[in-house]
Protein backbone atom coordinates (compact mmCIF):
# COMPACT_ATOMS: atom_id res chain seq x y z
CA UNK A 1 0.00 0.00 0.00
CA UNK A 2 2.72 2.39 1.00
CA UNK A 3 4.85 1.26 -1.91
CA UNK A 4 2.07 2.00 -4.40
CA UNK A 5 1.61 5.48 -3.00
CA UNK A 6 5.23 6.52 -3.32
CA UNK A 7 5.60 5.06 -6.79
CA UNK A 8 2.57 6.90 -8.01
CA UNK A 9 3.81 10.12 -6.51
CA UNK A 10 7.22 9.71 -8.11
CA UNK A 11 5.64 9.16 -11.53
CA UNK A 12 3.47 12.27 -11.25
CA UNK A 13 4.84 15.61 -12.46
CA UNK A 14 7.04 17.27 -9.86
CA UNK A 15 5.37 19.62 -7.40
CA UNK A 16 6.06 23.30 -7.98
CA UNK A 17 7.17 24.68 -4.64
CA UNK A 18 10.39 23.24 -3.20
CA UNK A 19 9.05 24.03 0.24
CA UNK A 20 6.30 21.44 -0.08
CA UNK A 21 6.17 19.23 3.00
CA UNK A 22 7.65 15.77 2.67
CA UNK A 23 5.18 12.96 2.35
CA UNK A 24 6.40 10.40 4.77
CA UNK A 25 5.45 7.00 3.41
CA UNK A 26 2.55 5.33 5.18
CA UNK A 27 3.57 3.35 8.20
CA UNK A 28 7.14 4.57 8.13
CA UNK A 29 8.94 6.95 10.41
CA UNK A 30 11.76 9.33 9.84
CA UNK A 31 14.78 7.47 11.17
CA UNK A 32 16.74 10.61 12.04
CA UNK A 33 15.87 10.03 15.70
CA UNK A 34 17.55 6.66 15.67
CA UNK A 35 20.87 7.76 14.25
CA UNK A 36 23.81 7.27 16.60
CA UNK A 37 25.47 10.63 16.15
CA UNK A 38 28.72 9.71 17.86
CA UNK A 39 29.52 7.24 15.13
CA UNK A 40 28.50 9.22 12.08
CA UNK A 41 31.44 9.67 9.71
CA UNK A 42 31.87 11.19 6.30
CA UNK A 43 34.98 10.76 4.19
CA UNK A 44 36.05 13.47 1.75
CA UNK A 45 33.73 16.08 3.15
CA UNK A 46 34.61 19.75 3.14
CA UNK A 47 35.18 20.67 6.77
CA UNK A 48 33.07 23.80 6.50
CA UNK A 49 30.21 21.95 4.83
CA UNK A 50 29.92 18.83 6.86
CA UNK A 51 27.59 15.84 7.05
CA UNK A 52 25.65 17.42 9.89
CA UNK A 53 24.24 19.98 7.49
CA UNK A 54 22.57 17.25 5.50
CA UNK A 55 21.47 14.86 8.21
CA UNK A 56 20.44 16.73 11.32
CA UNK A 57 16.87 17.85 11.88
CA UNK A 58 17.05 21.62 11.64
CA UNK A 59 20.20 21.89 9.55
CA UNK A 60 18.91 19.79 6.72
CA UNK A 61 15.86 21.97 6.17
CA UNK A 62 17.94 25.09 5.89
CA UNK A 63 18.56 25.80 2.22
CA UNK A 64 21.77 27.62 2.98
CA UNK A 65 23.46 24.66 4.68
CA UNK A 66 24.68 21.75 2.62
CA UNK A 67 27.17 18.92 2.58
CA UNK A 68 29.98 19.42 0.08
CA UNK A 69 32.77 17.12 -1.06
CA UNK A 70 36.41 18.16 -0.86
CA UNK A 71 39.15 16.62 -3.01
CA UNK A 72 36.89 15.13 -5.66
CA UNK A 73 33.22 14.48 -6.23
CA UNK A 74 32.86 11.24 -4.24
CA UNK A 75 31.54 10.99 -0.73
CA UNK A 76 31.42 8.11 1.68
CA UNK A 77 28.95 8.47 4.53
CA UNK A 78 28.72 6.02 7.42
CA UNK A 79 25.59 6.14 9.57
CA UNK A 80 25.22 3.78 12.54
CA UNK A 81 21.85 3.40 14.21
CA UNK A 82 21.06 3.11 17.87
CA UNK A 83 18.94 0.08 17.25
CA UNK A 84 18.19 -2.28 14.44
CA UNK A 85 15.94 -0.76 11.79
CA UNK A 86 14.26 -1.68 8.54
CA UNK A 87 14.88 0.80 5.75
CA UNK A 88 12.03 1.57 3.42
CA UNK A 89 12.98 4.63 1.42
CA UNK A 90 15.49 7.42 1.23
CA UNK A 91 15.22 11.06 0.27
CA UNK A 92 18.03 13.06 -1.30
CA UNK A 93 17.81 16.76 -1.90
CA UNK A 94 20.43 18.78 -3.70
CA UNK A 95 21.10 21.41 -6.34
CA UNK A 96 20.29 20.54 -9.93
CA UNK A 97 23.87 20.49 -11.13
CA UNK A 98 25.96 19.35 -8.23
CA UNK A 99 23.48 17.06 -6.59
CA UNK A 100 24.24 13.36 -6.29
CA UNK A 101 23.60 11.06 -9.24
CA UNK A 102 24.79 7.54 -8.53
CA UNK A 103 24.29 6.46 -4.96
CA UNK A 104 25.27 3.06 -3.62
CA UNK A 105 23.97 1.84 -0.30
CA UNK A 106 25.65 -0.76 1.84
CA UNK A 107 23.96 -2.26 4.83
CA UNK A 108 25.94 -3.35 7.90
CA UNK A 109 29.38 -2.79 6.44
CA UNK A 110 31.62 -1.11 8.99
CA UNK A 111 34.35 1.38 8.22
CA UNK A 112 34.56 1.17 4.49
CA UNK A 113 37.09 3.19 2.61
CA UNK A 114 37.17 4.46 -0.96
CA UNK A 115 39.55 1.65 -1.85
CA UNK A 116 37.27 -1.22 -0.92
CA UNK A 117 33.98 0.37 -1.86
CA UNK A 118 34.00 -1.53 -5.13
CA UNK A 119 34.92 -4.83 -3.54
CA UNK A 120 31.44 -5.56 -2.22
CA UNK A 121 28.20 -5.55 -4.14
CA UNK A 122 25.97 -2.78 -2.81
CA UNK A 123 22.71 -3.61 -1.10
CA UNK A 124 21.06 -1.15 -3.44
CA UNK A 125 22.02 1.34 -6.12
CA UNK A 126 20.06 4.51 -6.83
CA UNK A 127 20.28 6.55 -9.98
CA UNK A 128 18.98 9.96 -9.04
CA UNK A 129 17.76 12.43 -11.61
CA UNK A 130 17.41 16.14 -11.07
CA UNK A 131 13.69 15.53 -10.64
CA UNK A 132 14.33 13.35 -7.66
CA UNK A 133 16.49 16.00 -6.12
CA UNK A 134 13.93 18.76 -6.50
CA UNK A 135 10.79 16.82 -5.71
CA UNK A 136 11.27 16.28 -2.00
CA UNK A 137 9.77 12.81 -2.33
CA UNK A 138 11.50 9.73 -0.99
CA UNK A 139 12.88 7.12 -3.36
CA UNK A 140 11.95 3.56 -2.59
CA UNK A 141 14.66 1.07 -1.73
CA UNK A 142 14.84 -2.69 -2.09
CA UNK A 143 13.05 -3.31 1.16
CA UNK A 144 14.04 -6.96 1.40
CA UNK A 145 17.71 -6.07 1.49
CA UNK A 146 17.30 -3.70 4.39
CA UNK A 147 15.46 -5.79 6.94
CA UNK A 148 18.08 -5.86 9.61
CA UNK A 149 20.11 -2.70 9.40
CA UNK A 150 22.51 -1.72 12.16
CA UNK A 151 24.52 0.71 10.08
CA UNK A 152 24.23 2.20 6.62
CA UNK A 153 27.03 3.27 4.35
CA UNK A 154 26.15 5.68 1.57
CA UNK A 155 28.64 5.94 -1.28
CA UNK A 156 28.04 8.83 -3.63
CA UNK A 157 29.88 8.02 -6.77
CA UNK A 158 29.17 11.05 -8.91
CA UNK A 159 27.01 14.10 -9.37
CA UNK A 160 24.59 15.33 -12.02
CA UNK A 161 26.95 17.56 -13.93
CA UNK A 162 30.21 15.62 -13.42
CA UNK A 163 31.69 18.58 -11.60
CA UNK A 164 34.40 18.35 -9.01
CA UNK A 165 32.22 19.15 -6.07
CA UNK A 166 29.09 17.31 -5.00
CA UNK A 167 26.58 19.20 -2.88
CA UNK A 168 23.73 17.69 -0.89
CA UNK A 169 21.12 19.70 0.97
CA UNK A 170 19.32 16.90 2.69
CA UNK A 171 19.46 13.18 3.31
CA UNK A 172 16.47 11.59 5.03
CA UNK A 173 15.85 7.93 5.72
CA UNK A 174 12.44 6.39 6.27
CA UNK A 175 11.61 3.04 7.74
CA UNK A 176 10.54 1.23 10.86
CA UNK A 177 12.32 -0.01 13.90
CA UNK A 178 12.62 -3.65 14.73
CA UNK A 179 11.27 -4.13 18.21
CA UNK A 180 14.25 -4.55 20.43
CA UNK A 181 14.72 -3.83 24.09
CA UNK A 182 14.95 -0.16 24.78
CA UNK A 183 17.50 -0.10 27.56
CA UNK A 184 16.03 3.05 29.06
CA UNK A 185 12.76 1.29 29.69
CA UNK A 186 14.44 -1.47 31.55
CA UNK A 187 13.56 -1.01 35.21
CA UNK A 188 14.67 -2.89 38.23
CA UNK A 189 12.09 -5.24 39.69
CA UNK A 190 11.02 -4.01 43.11
CA UNK A 191 11.67 -6.56 45.76
CA UNK A 192 9.28 -6.84 48.65
CA UNK B 1 45.09 13.81 23.89
CA UNK B 2 43.82 12.94 20.42
CA UNK B 3 43.34 9.24 19.89
CA UNK B 4 45.71 8.47 17.05
CA UNK B 5 47.30 5.65 15.14
CA UNK B 6 50.62 6.74 13.68
CA UNK B 7 52.86 5.13 11.08
CA UNK B 8 56.43 6.40 11.05
CA UNK B 9 58.28 6.02 7.74
CA UNK B 10 62.04 5.89 8.22
CA UNK B 11 64.44 6.84 5.47
CA UNK B 12 67.26 4.29 5.61
CA UNK B 13 68.71 4.98 2.18
CA UNK B 14 72.38 5.41 1.35
CA UNK B 15 72.15 9.15 1.98
CA UNK B 16 71.75 8.43 5.68
CA UNK B 17 75.39 7.51 6.08
CA UNK B 18 76.30 11.18 6.00
CA UNK B 19 77.59 12.70 9.22
CA UNK B 20 76.28 16.25 8.94
CA UNK B 21 73.88 15.49 11.76
CA UNK B 22 75.76 14.13 14.76
CA UNK B 23 76.67 11.25 14.91
CA UNK B 24 75.16 10.22 11.58
CA UNK B 25 71.91 11.11 9.86
CA UNK B 26 70.53 7.68 10.52
CA UNK B 27 71.31 7.81 14.24
CA UNK B 28 69.78 11.25 14.59
CA UNK B 29 66.71 9.95 12.84
CA UNK B 30 66.52 6.92 15.13
CA UNK B 31 66.70 9.16 18.20
CA UNK B 32 63.94 11.33 16.86
CA UNK B 33 61.78 8.29 16.15
CA UNK B 34 62.25 7.03 19.69
CA UNK B 35 61.25 10.38 21.09
CA UNK B 36 58.15 10.62 18.93
CA UNK B 37 57.02 7.14 19.94
CA UNK B 38 57.43 8.04 23.57
CA UNK B 39 55.54 11.29 23.17
CA UNK B 40 52.65 9.73 21.31
CA UNK B 41 52.14 6.87 23.72
CA UNK B 42 52.40 9.18 26.69
CA UNK B 43 49.91 11.72 25.45
CA UNK B 44 47.24 9.07 25.18
CA UNK B 45 47.73 5.50 26.44
CA UNK B 46 45.51 4.16 23.68
CA UNK B 47 47.62 5.67 20.93
CA UNK B 48 49.43 3.22 18.70
CA UNK B 49 52.59 3.74 16.71
CA UNK B 50 54.01 1.63 13.90
CA UNK B 51 57.34 1.80 12.10
CA UNK B 52 58.31 1.00 8.53
CA UNK B 53 61.30 1.50 6.28
CA UNK B 54 61.30 3.26 2.96
CA UNK B 55 64.61 1.90 1.66
CA UNK B 56 67.09 -0.75 2.69
CA UNK B 57 65.61 -4.13 1.84
CA UNK B 58 62.59 -2.37 0.45
CA UNK B 59 59.41 -0.86 1.75
CA UNK B 60 58.69 -3.03 4.77
CA UNK B 61 56.56 -2.64 7.85
CA UNK B 62 58.78 -3.38 10.83
CA UNK B 63 56.11 -3.00 13.49
CA UNK B 64 52.36 -2.70 12.94
CA UNK B 65 50.74 0.03 15.02
CA UNK B 66 51.12 -0.94 18.66
CA UNK B 67 51.22 0.82 21.99
CA UNK B 68 54.11 -1.33 23.18
CA UNK B 69 57.12 0.98 23.26
CA UNK B 70 59.56 -1.88 23.78
CA UNK B 71 58.62 -3.52 20.50
CA UNK B 72 59.17 -0.28 18.65
CA UNK B 73 62.58 0.38 20.20
CA UNK B 74 63.64 -3.20 19.53
CA UNK B 75 62.78 -3.07 15.85
CA UNK B 76 64.89 0.05 15.36
CA UNK B 77 67.88 -1.93 16.45
CA UNK B 78 69.94 -3.57 13.72
CA UNK B 79 68.50 -1.67 10.78
CA UNK B 80 70.79 -1.54 7.79
CA UNK B 81 71.30 1.49 5.58
CA UNK B 82 71.23 1.24 1.81
CA UNK B 83 69.41 1.56 -1.49
CA UNK B 84 66.98 4.30 -2.44
CA UNK B 85 63.86 5.46 -0.68
CA UNK B 86 60.55 4.88 -2.44
CA UNK B 87 58.29 7.58 -1.05
CA UNK B 88 55.12 6.88 -3.04
CA UNK B 89 55.07 3.17 -2.28
CA UNK B 90 55.92 3.84 1.34
CA UNK B 91 52.98 6.19 1.81
CA UNK B 92 50.65 3.69 0.20
CA UNK B 93 51.85 0.91 2.44
CA UNK B 94 51.55 3.18 5.47
CA UNK B 95 47.99 3.99 4.46
CA UNK B 96 47.17 0.33 4.20
CA UNK B 97 48.71 -0.42 7.58
CA UNK B 98 46.63 2.34 9.13
CA UNK B 99 43.50 1.14 7.41
CA UNK B 100 43.80 -2.18 9.15
CA UNK B 101 44.34 -0.71 12.58
CA UNK B 102 42.57 -2.51 15.36
CA UNK B 103 40.81 0.45 16.91
CA UNK B 104 38.85 2.12 14.15
CA UNK B 105 38.18 5.14 16.33
CA UNK B 106 41.79 6.28 16.07
CA UNK B 107 42.70 9.14 13.77
CA UNK B 108 45.17 8.17 11.08
CA UNK B 109 48.54 9.87 10.81
CA UNK B 110 51.73 9.24 8.84
CA UNK B 111 55.06 10.77 9.89
CA UNK B 112 57.65 10.63 7.11
CA UNK B 113 61.34 11.36 7.56
CA UNK B 114 62.65 12.41 4.18
CA UNK B 115 66.43 12.75 4.07
CA UNK B 116 67.17 11.69 0.52
CA UNK B 117 66.32 13.63 -2.63
CA UNK B 118 62.72 13.41 -3.85
CA UNK B 119 62.60 12.13 -7.41
CA UNK B 120 58.87 12.56 -7.97
CA UNK B 121 57.10 15.41 -9.71
CA UNK B 122 55.09 17.94 -7.83
CA UNK B 123 51.98 16.64 -9.64
CA UNK B 124 52.52 13.08 -8.49
CA UNK B 125 53.04 14.25 -4.92
CA UNK B 126 49.90 16.34 -5.05
CA UNK B 127 47.88 13.35 -6.22
CA UNK B 128 49.27 11.32 -3.36
CA UNK B 129 48.37 14.13 -0.99
CA UNK B 130 44.82 14.36 -2.29
CA UNK B 131 44.34 10.66 -1.86
CA UNK B 132 45.49 10.91 1.75
CA UNK B 133 43.13 13.79 2.40
CA UNK B 134 40.25 11.90 0.84
CA UNK B 135 40.83 9.05 3.24
CA UNK B 136 41.18 11.40 6.20
CA UNK B 137 44.85 10.63 6.84
CA UNK B 138 47.07 13.38 8.26
CA UNK B 139 50.70 13.64 7.19
CA UNK B 140 53.73 15.11 8.96
CA UNK B 141 57.00 15.51 7.07
CA UNK B 142 60.46 15.98 8.54
CA UNK B 143 62.60 17.42 5.78
CA UNK B 144 66.27 16.97 6.64
CA UNK B 145 69.51 15.76 5.07
CA UNK B 146 69.77 16.30 1.32
CA UNK B 147 68.33 19.54 0.14
CA UNK B 148 68.34 20.25 -3.55
CA UNK B 149 66.54 23.22 -5.08
CA UNK B 150 63.13 21.76 -5.41
CA UNK B 151 62.83 19.44 -2.47
CA UNK B 152 61.35 21.92 0.03
CA UNK B 153 58.85 23.19 -2.54
CA UNK B 154 57.76 19.72 -3.54
CA UNK B 155 57.24 18.70 0.05
CA UNK B 156 55.36 21.91 0.83
CA UNK B 157 53.08 21.17 -2.11
CA UNK B 158 52.49 17.68 -0.77
CA UNK B 159 51.56 19.02 2.64
CA UNK B 160 49.29 21.64 1.10
CA UNK B 161 47.44 18.90 -0.78
CA UNK B 162 47.01 16.74 2.33
CA UNK B 163 46.29 19.44 4.80
CA UNK B 164 42.77 19.79 6.08
CA UNK B 165 42.21 22.18 8.95
CA UNK B 166 45.85 22.36 9.91
CA UNK B 167 46.33 18.74 10.90
CA UNK B 168 49.37 18.17 8.68
CA UNK B 169 52.74 19.81 9.24
CA UNK B 170 56.16 20.03 7.68
CA UNK B 171 59.43 20.81 9.45
CA UNK B 172 62.64 21.67 7.64
CA UNK B 173 65.71 20.83 9.74
CA UNK B 174 68.99 22.22 8.42
CA UNK B 175 72.19 20.47 9.44
CA UNK B 176 73.94 22.00 12.42
CA UNK B 177 74.78 21.69 16.06
CA UNK B 178 71.28 21.07 17.30
CA UNK B 179 70.25 17.47 17.34
CA UNK B 180 67.36 16.52 15.10
CA UNK B 181 65.29 15.42 18.08
CA UNK B 182 65.80 18.71 19.91
CA UNK B 183 64.60 20.72 16.95
CA UNK B 184 61.56 18.51 16.58
CA UNK B 185 60.58 18.82 20.23
CA UNK B 186 59.28 22.34 19.76
CA UNK B 187 57.39 21.67 16.56
CA UNK B 188 53.70 20.82 16.14
CA UNK B 189 54.78 17.28 15.30
CA UNK B 190 55.45 16.76 18.94
CA UNK B 191 53.05 19.11 20.53
CA UNK B 192 50.11 18.22 18.33
CA UNK B 193 47.23 20.50 17.51
CA UNK B 194 46.17 21.04 21.06
CA UNK B 195 49.62 22.24 21.94
CA UNK B 196 49.90 19.96 24.93
CA UNK B 197 51.60 16.74 25.69
CA UNK B 198 53.16 16.51 29.11
CA UNK B 199 56.18 14.69 27.76
CA UNK B 200 56.97 17.28 25.14
CA UNK B 201 56.30 20.21 27.41
CA UNK B 202 58.56 19.07 30.19
CA UNK B 203 61.28 17.99 27.84
CA UNK B 204 61.27 21.25 25.89
CA UNK B 205 61.49 23.54 28.93
CA UNK B 206 58.65 25.55 27.39
CA UNK B 207 60.31 28.79 26.37
CA UNK B 208 56.98 30.27 25.42
CA UNK B 209 54.97 29.81 28.55
CA UNK B 210 57.68 29.94 31.14
CA UNK B 211 56.03 27.35 33.35
CA UNK B 212 54.47 24.08 32.36
CA UNK B 213 53.79 22.11 35.48
CA UNK B 214 57.23 22.78 36.91
CA UNK B 215 58.47 26.03 38.33
CA UNK B 216 60.90 27.74 35.97
CA UNK B 217 60.09 25.12 33.32
CA UNK B 218 62.91 22.90 34.48
CA UNK B 219 62.27 19.60 36.15
CA UNK B 220 64.00 19.62 39.54
CA UNK B 221 64.43 15.87 39.22
CA UNK B 222 66.15 16.16 35.88
CA UNK B 223 68.47 19.00 36.77
CA UNK B 224 68.42 20.03 40.43
CA UNK B 225 71.42 22.34 40.23
CA UNK B 226 69.99 24.32 37.39
CA UNK B 227 66.64 24.56 39.13
CA UNK B 228 68.36 25.79 42.30
CA UNK B 229 70.40 28.33 40.39
CA UNK B 230 67.28 29.64 38.72
CA UNK B 231 65.45 29.94 42.00
CA UNK B 232 68.33 31.83 43.64
CA UNK B 233 68.70 34.22 40.77
CA UNK B 234 64.95 34.76 40.83
CA UNK B 235 64.99 35.77 44.45
CA UNK B 236 67.99 38.00 44.03
CA UNK B 237 66.28 39.72 41.15
CA UNK B 238 63.11 40.20 43.15
CA UNK B 239 65.02 41.84 46.01
CA UNK B 240 66.79 44.13 43.58
CA UNK B 241 63.56 45.14 41.93
CA UNK B 242 61.95 45.99 45.25
CA UNK B 243 64.84 48.25 46.11
CA UNK B 244 64.49 50.03 42.77
CA UNK B 245 60.74 50.31 43.17
CA UNK B 246 61.15 51.87 46.59
CA UNK B 247 63.40 54.56 45.22
CA UNK B 248 61.12 55.37 42.36
CA UNK B 249 58.07 55.44 44.63
CA UNK B 250 55.44 58.16 44.45
CA UNK B 251 52.08 56.56 44.97
CA UNK B 252 51.04 54.59 48.06
CA UNK B 253 47.54 53.31 47.34
CA UNK B 254 47.39 49.58 47.90
CA UNK B 255 45.62 47.99 45.00
CA UNK B 256 44.03 44.61 44.98
CA UNK B 257 45.33 41.68 43.02
CA UNK B 258 48.78 41.88 44.45
CA UNK B 259 49.35 38.19 43.79
CA UNK B 260 48.51 38.60 40.15
CA UNK B 261 50.78 41.58 39.81
CA UNK B 262 53.74 39.97 41.49
CA UNK B 263 53.32 36.77 39.53
CA UNK B 264 53.17 38.65 36.22
CA UNK B 265 56.32 40.40 37.35
CA UNK B 266 57.93 37.02 37.91
CA UNK B 267 56.79 35.77 34.52
CA UNK B 268 58.31 38.69 32.66
CA UNK B 269 61.65 38.13 34.34
CA UNK B 270 61.47 34.37 33.90
CA UNK B 271 60.57 34.65 30.23
CA UNK B 272 63.83 36.47 29.68
CA UNK B 273 65.74 33.96 31.74
CA UNK B 274 64.07 31.05 29.94
CA UNK B 275 65.76 31.27 26.53
CA UNK B 276 69.06 31.47 28.34
CA UNK B 277 68.31 28.46 30.48
CA UNK B 278 66.94 26.57 27.49
CA UNK B 279 70.18 27.13 25.65
CA UNK B 280 72.05 26.13 28.78
CA UNK B 281 70.09 22.88 29.02
CA UNK B 282 70.76 22.08 25.38
CA UNK B 283 74.44 22.77 25.74
CA UNK B 284 74.58 20.59 28.77
CA UNK B 285 73.19 17.68 26.87
CA UNK B 286 75.69 17.96 24.06
CA UNK B 287 78.93 18.73 25.92
CA UNK B 288 78.86 18.37 29.70
CA UNK B 289 80.07 21.69 31.12
CA UNK B 290 81.35 22.59 34.52
CA UNK B 291 78.48 23.12 36.93
CA UNK B 292 79.94 26.37 38.19
CA UNK B 293 80.13 27.75 34.68
CA UNK B 294 76.47 27.00 34.16
CA UNK B 295 75.51 28.64 37.42
CA UNK B 296 77.47 31.72 36.47
CA UNK B 297 75.88 31.76 33.09
CA UNK B 298 72.38 31.43 34.50
CA UNK B 299 72.98 34.21 37.02
CA UNK B 300 74.52 36.50 34.42
CA UNK B 301 71.64 35.89 32.01
CA UNK B 302 69.00 36.52 34.65
CA UNK B 303 70.75 39.72 35.73
CA UNK B 304 70.72 40.99 32.18
CA UNK B 305 67.12 39.99 31.89
CA UNK B 306 66.39 41.74 35.14
CA UNK B 307 67.93 45.00 33.92
CA UNK B 308 65.40 45.32 31.17
CA UNK B 309 62.72 43.95 33.44
CA UNK B 310 63.29 46.56 36.09
CA UNK B 311 62.30 49.29 33.66
CA UNK B 312 58.85 47.79 33.45
CA UNK B 313 58.75 47.50 37.21
CA UNK B 314 59.60 51.15 37.60
CA UNK B 315 56.72 52.00 35.34
CA UNK B 316 54.43 49.73 37.30
CA UNK B 317 52.47 51.06 40.20
CA UNK B 318 54.54 51.32 43.29
CA UNK B 319 51.72 49.81 45.27
CA UNK B 320 52.37 46.44 43.68
CA UNK B 321 55.89 46.30 44.97
CA UNK B 322 54.80 47.66 48.28
CA UNK B 323 51.91 45.29 48.65
CA UNK B 324 54.21 42.31 48.42
CA UNK B 325 55.96 43.21 51.63
CA UNK B 326 53.91 44.74 54.47
CA UNK B 327 57.02 46.21 56.08
CA UNK B 328 57.89 47.86 52.85
CA UNK B 329 54.37 49.24 52.67
CA UNK B 330 54.73 50.77 56.08
CA UNK B 331 58.06 52.28 55.16
CA UNK B 332 56.57 53.76 52.04
CA UNK B 333 53.66 55.21 53.93
CA UNK B 334 55.92 56.85 56.43
CA UNK B 335 58.14 58.31 53.76
CA UNK B 336 55.12 59.77 52.03
CA UNK B 337 53.85 61.18 55.28
CA UNK B 338 57.16 62.82 55.87
CA UNK B 339 57.01 64.28 52.42
CA UNK B 340 53.58 65.72 53.03
CA UNK B 341 54.58 67.06 56.33
CA UNK B 342 57.57 68.84 54.95
CA UNK B 343 55.29 70.88 52.73
CA UNK B 344 53.78 72.52 55.80
CA UNK B 345 55.48 75.37 57.51
CA UNK B 346 58.32 74.63 59.81
CA UNK B 347 56.57 76.46 62.59
CA UNK B 348 53.65 74.07 62.79
CA UNK B 349 56.09 71.23 62.91
CA UNK B 350 57.64 72.75 65.95
CA UNK B 351 54.30 73.13 67.62
CA UNK B 352 53.58 69.44 67.00
CA UNK B 353 56.20 68.71 69.52
CA UNK B 354 54.35 68.97 72.77
CA UNK B 355 57.32 68.84 75.04
CA UNK B 356 58.94 71.76 73.28
CA UNK B 357 55.86 73.89 73.71
CA UNK B 358 55.59 72.99 77.36
CA UNK B 359 59.21 73.95 77.93
CA UNK B 360 58.63 77.31 76.31
CA UNK B 361 55.59 77.93 78.45
CA UNK B 362 57.53 77.00 81.54
CA UNK B 363 60.16 79.59 80.74
CA UNK B 364 57.52 82.28 80.43
CA UNK B 365 56.88 84.23 83.65
CA UNK B 366 53.35 84.09 84.96
CA UNK B 367 52.34 81.09 82.88
CA UNK B 368 51.42 77.96 84.72
CA UNK B 369 51.30 74.90 82.40
CA UNK B 370 48.80 73.28 84.72
CA UNK B 371 46.35 76.11 84.34
CA UNK B 372 43.27 74.84 82.53
CA UNK B 373 43.22 77.83 80.24
CA UNK B 374 46.79 77.12 79.26
CA UNK B 375 45.90 73.52 78.65
CA UNK B 376 43.03 74.57 76.44
CA UNK B 377 45.37 76.82 74.56
CA UNK B 378 47.77 73.98 74.03
CA UNK B 379 45.00 71.75 72.74
CA UNK B 380 43.79 74.40 70.39
CA UNK B 381 47.30 75.00 69.17
CA UNK B 382 47.52 71.48 67.85
CA UNK B 383 44.16 71.77 66.19
CA UNK B 384 44.73 75.19 64.63
CA UNK B 385 45.94 76.20 61.21
CA UNK B 386 49.19 77.68 60.08
CA UNK B 387 48.53 81.37 60.57
CA UNK B 388 47.50 81.19 64.19
CA UNK B 389 50.51 79.14 65.03
CA UNK B 390 52.70 81.65 63.34
CA UNK B 391 51.14 84.49 65.30
CA UNK B 392 51.61 82.71 68.60
CA UNK B 393 55.16 81.96 67.77
CA UNK B 394 55.86 85.56 66.92
CA UNK B 395 54.19 86.63 70.21
CA UNK B 396 56.20 84.31 72.33
CA UNK B 397 59.68 85.34 71.20
CA UNK B 398 58.66 88.95 71.87
CA UNK B 399 57.56 87.95 75.30
CA UNK B 400 60.80 86.17 75.85
CA UNK B 401 62.74 89.16 74.76
CA UNK B 402 60.97 91.15 77.37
Amino acid sequence: MAAANTEAAAAAPPTAAPAAPVQVPRGQVDLVDFIDWTGVECLNQDSSHSIVNALKQIFRDDEGLYLASDSDEQLLIYIPFMQVVKLHSALFKGPEEEGPKTVKLFSNKEHMGFSNVNDYPPSDTLELSSNHLAENKPVQLKYVKFQNVRSLTIFIEGNQSESDVTKIHKIALYGTTVDTTNMKDLKKIEEH
Amino acid sequence: MVLEATMICIDNSEWMRNGDYAPSRFQAQADAVNLICGAKTQSNPENTVGVMTMAGKGVRVLVTPTSDLGKILACMHGLEVGAEANLAAAIQVAQLALKHRQNKRQQQRIIAFIGSPVKYDKKVLETIGKKLKKNNVALDIVDFGESDDEKPEKLEALIAAVNSSDSSHIVHVPPGDNALSDVLLSTPIFTGEEGGSGFAASAAAAAATGASGFEFGVDPNVDPELALALRLSMEEERARQEAIAKKAAEDTSNTENKDHASSSNNDSVMAEAEPATNAATDDKKEQPKDDDDLLQQALAMSMEGGASGSATVADADMAEAGAVDPDLALALQMSVQDASMSSDSDMSKVFEDRSFVTSILNSLPGVDPNDPSVKDLLASLHGQGEQEKKEDKSDKPEDEKK
